[in-house]
């Protein structure tokens, strides 16, 4: 393989966009070519910091929760006022719900779509992905993601800035990135459980995730 | 997967204001993150994101299925970004597609004004670097690379917000990371 193929290998690779056969391909190429595989290693990093300083990166100072309600009053008030409100709904619309300061109700997503559910909770994002059947299963209450006893789902799951609670069983593996998991004696996990803290961990686990994808 | 954003959207075309709110509430704060990220301004984010919802609004009857809800309002909202960038430096001019990389960088980083000392203190020495080296990317590389990294876009969904060809999606981010590589060299 030629360098100047490598570095768009290396590219591809790391948009998670390379075939297999490819990917081999670099490795051999990388392990023989020094100045290749510095180049690599620095996109690797490039990477993982762009990840870092951009996903988390820390709140914006003057944008808090109450400047968040703020600018949705300012939206909904400019909003032309010939539409009115002709039905109070609720239940199954309110898939997801953001939590006022001090509430403390809890919430059960019930999520048929999207395989993702993020919300804003004071600086940090609390992020859980997974599969839609993990999801549906989970109970979020604040930064506590609890899979509840007795129940039992398949699939892996992943909490970010959050705590993870496992009291059923979890036929997959769970990920806690910035966070704490908790395992009770009732609950049971088939896979691998990980908790991640440091930007460099979490990154090898994006680039071990991005492997797998690649795999399967 | 669209499913709750079409229904809602269809509720708020009836005049279902609640509807609507629950659509600002799943993207409002999205919206502005990246509003923000890429003008380093707040007010100027707070009122890309409100103009966001307003075009929303008036263009709901319009609002095409097919397309992904997020895709469209993403679209709106980069659009209303790249307007405001280009009228910032009215002479800014590049086409680094056929020239290497001339034109990724060089223009002078707008100053921004909330830069304040403590909120500079909340970054780290590298996230700064990073975030001063994102910012002096010409916009229509920094829209790909916000998308790409803030909003965890794939490719392909970045290709249909911007409604460009993924190639040319694809060209952006390997040179936006090859000019922070660059940009990082010494730090890495
Ligand atoms: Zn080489």
């Amino acid at each position: 393989m030629e360098c100047n193929v490598a570095i768009i290998g290396m590219h591809d690779y790391l948009d998670g966009d390379l075939p297999r056969e490819e990917a081999q391909q670099l490795q051999a190429h990388l392990r023989s070519c020094p100045s290749c595989m510095a180049r690599f290693e620095q996109l690797e990093r490039t990477e993982a910091l762009l990840y870092n300083a951009l996903e988390h990166a820390p709140a914006i100072p003057a944008y808090d929760q109450a400047a968040s309600a703020k600018l949705t009053e300012r939206i909904m008030s400019q909003l032309p006022k010939e539409k009115i409100t002709r039905q109070n709904r609720r239940g199954a619309l309110r898939y997801l719900y953001k939590y006022p300061g001090l509430a403390v109700a809890a919430l059960f997503v019930v999520v048929m779509l999207g395989s993702f559910i993020s919300m804003w909770q004071q600086d940090s994002k609390l992020v859980i992905s997974g599969e839609g059947e993990v999801l549906q299963q989970v109970v979020i209450e604040g930064k506590k993601v609890t899979i509840p006893e007795g129940v039992h789902v398949k699939g892996n799951l992943i909490v970010e800035n959050g705590e993870a609670d496992v009291r059923g069983e979890v036929e997959g593996n769970v990920t806690v990135i910035d966070g704490s998991l908790n395992l009770a004696s009732t609950g049971y996990i088939t896979g691998q459980q990980r908790t991640i803290d440091q930007a460099l961990d979490w990154f090898w686990f994006k680039v071990t995730q991005s492997f797998s994808g690649l795999a399967s | 997967m669209n499913l709750l954003e079409a229904r809602l959207a269809r509720l708020a075309l009836k005049g279902d204001q609640r509807a609507f709110a629950e659509l600002v509430e799943l993207y409002q704060d999205k919206l502005f993150h990246m509003a923000y990220r890429m003008l380093n301004n707040r007010q100027e984010a707070e009122d890309v994101v409100q103009e966001t919802f307003l075009r929303v609004h008036k263009n709901l009857e319009r609002y095409d299925e097919s397309l992904k809800f997020s895709t469209w309002i993403y679209r709106i909202a980069t659009n209303l970004c790249i307007d405001r960038l280009r009228k910032r430096k009215p002479t800014y001019s590049l086409d680094a597609e056929s020239n290497d990389h001339e034109g990724l960088d060089g223009y002078s980083m707008i100053p921004s004004d909330n830069r304040t000392p403590e909120s500079e203190m909340l970054l780290s020495e590298t996230q700064r670097i990073i975030h001063e080296a994102i910012d002096s990317l010409a916009p229509k590389y920094k829209t790909v690379m916000m998308l790409r990294y803030i909003q965890e876009l794939s490719l392909q969904e970045i290709s249909d917000v911007l409604d460009m060809p993924v190639t040319t999606i694809k060209t952006r981010v390997h040179r936006g990371r090859d000019f922070l590589r660059k940009k990082l060299e010494h730090k890495l």
